[in-house]
């Protein structure tokens, strides 16, 4: 430290550590790197998706709460938990896809050229608007469904070939459903872009009646 | 003596610190428009606290959801009927995603690669990568797959927002590992047919990403923590 090489080398110490400093700042979570390089405009649709996200959560929280209360008054009178298991028989039924399945929503239909890419799209994009079930014609779309190429211009589903015109139904909050396919530069704009010659129809439907998954 | 070389010393070291420490921020924020600037720091923030708030949210609705299951459990051995309930409920969490799954399995790993020396790229958008993976991981018969350890069941849906993804609403970037159990020769026959994931294998050709597809055994992929949300549907 008192000569001049020792000042030097301690310069150089403190140079790399400053570096060190706000690159590990920077590794913290896998994900902050990424964010730093975001416009403010994705940064701002991340914070209202992940609002949306966490008001779900709350949402499921408070039910699930008021359940328990229910079930622990119903097991100290005797009656047992009947109706909780009842519940989430119910519940668990349709998130599996394993039993046919009823309720309002909308109907994506497509008559002409369509791609597995694109039906694929379509399922990520109808699951991200809250579809609670969905069906590609009769064919059930379940946890662990995957799309491919069909002959003569059909779509695989699971290895199911499903031949157009197709209607892809989805249950859920049918308004939510709706606009989420429909505003201006939605999936479905884009696919009238792509696909010029198909026609596409998006449809509120009251009722549906969608079959369980086939299989095992 | 020694009190003017410790102040040379210090007249050298901050200087140094504070030049070390401009370098590395100028490093990561280098070609940024000033306007966004502004906006980045406190809209990350935010990004992030509400993604710590997503993570307690989970860990309550995990402990009300053991609370529940606890007192049914109780109550199916003293009732016949909710007993029955009670394994058909086990089984289709199972075939939901909502248990935690092991096994032999295969990982493929997804990243962008990082041309040495260079800035922060253009944020790159793996979504539809990381669609046509997981499409092909199920196709050869995986029964349970996550990304970056977020399992993936029916509800679920990847897409990008820039170069951040988001998985079951949860946030997460690049690299990506994605973790497929099920039979590993049957995954990989379909990972590896040229016919399958040709646009991702020419880019890794082109070495603008890497992609690695790896047996795996004794894999093991969490349960699905996010809500349930079933409001419209019913069983018939």
């Amino acid at each position: 430290m008192r000569s001049p090489a020792g000042a030097l080398a301690m310069a150089a110490v403190a140079l790399l550590l400053g570096v060190l400093v706000v690159s590990q700042f920077r590794s913290r979570d896998v994900y902050s790197r990424t964010l730093q390089q975001e416009t403010p405009e994705s940064l701002a649709r991340l914070i209202a998706d992940l609002n949306d996200r966490d008001r779900q959560l709350r949402d499921e929280i408070f039910d699930l709460r008021l359940r328990l209360e229910q079930a622990q008054s119903a097991v100290a009178g005797g009656q047992g938990s009947i109706a909780e298991a009842q519940r989430q028989l119910a519940q668990l039924q349709v998130f599996s896809a394993r039993s046919r399945v009823t309720g309002p929503g909308i109907a994506v239909r497509i008559d002409g050229a369509f791609d597995e890419r694109a039906l694929s799209d379509l399922v990520n994009e109808l699951r991200n608007a809250g579809a609670e079930a969905i069906a590609v014609n009769d064919a059930r779309v379940g946890p662990r469904s995957w799309f491919g190429p069909g002959s003569e211009g059909s779509l695989v589903v699971d290895g199911r070939a499903v031949r157009g015109p197709w209607a892809v139904s989805a249950i859920g909050a049918t308004e939510v459903l709706h606009v989420a396919m429909t505003r201006t530069g939605g999936i479905v704009g884009q696919f009238e872009l792509i696909y010029q010659r198909t026609r596409f129809s998006v449809t509120r439907e009251t009722s549906l009646d969608l079959p369980a998954i086939a299989g095992p | 003596m020694q009190r003017t070389a410790v102040q040379k010393g210090l007249a050298l070291v901050t200087p140094a610190l504070v030049f070390g420490f401009l370098v590395a921020t100028q490093w990561t924020t280098l070609a940024r428009p000033d306007v966004a600037i502004r906006y980045i720091d406190p809209l990350s923030d935010t990004v992030t606290r509400l993604q710590g708030d997503q993570a307690a949210l989970r860990q309550q609705l995990a402990s009300i959801r053991g609370q529940l299951d606890q007192l049914q459990r109780a109550s199916s051995t003293q009732s016949g009927a909710v007993g029955a309930l009670q394994s058909q409920i086990d089984d289709l969490r199972v075939q939901a995603g909502l248990a935690e799954a092991h096994g032999d399995g295969v990982v493929i790993t997804l990243d962008a690669a990082r041309p040495t020396g260079s800035a922060a790229k253009e944020p790159f958008c793996f979504a539809p990568d990381l669609t046509d993976l997981v499409n092909a991981a199920w196709r050869g018969g995986a029964s349970a797959i996550a990304i970056n350890n977020e399992r993936l069941v029916s509800s679920s849906s990847v897409y990008c927002v820039g170069g951040t993804i988001v998985v079951n609403g949860s946030i997460t970037s690049a690299p990506f590992s994605i973790s497929a159990v099920g039979p590993p020769a049957s995954i990989l026959a379909v990972l590896d047919d040229e016919a399958q994931l040709r646009d991702l294998k020419k880019r890794r050709d082109d070495r603008s990403v890497t992609l690695q597809f790896t047996r795996a055994t004794t894999l093991s992929v969490p349960a699905y923590r996010g809500a349930l949300a079933v409001r419209q549907a019913t069983p018939r």
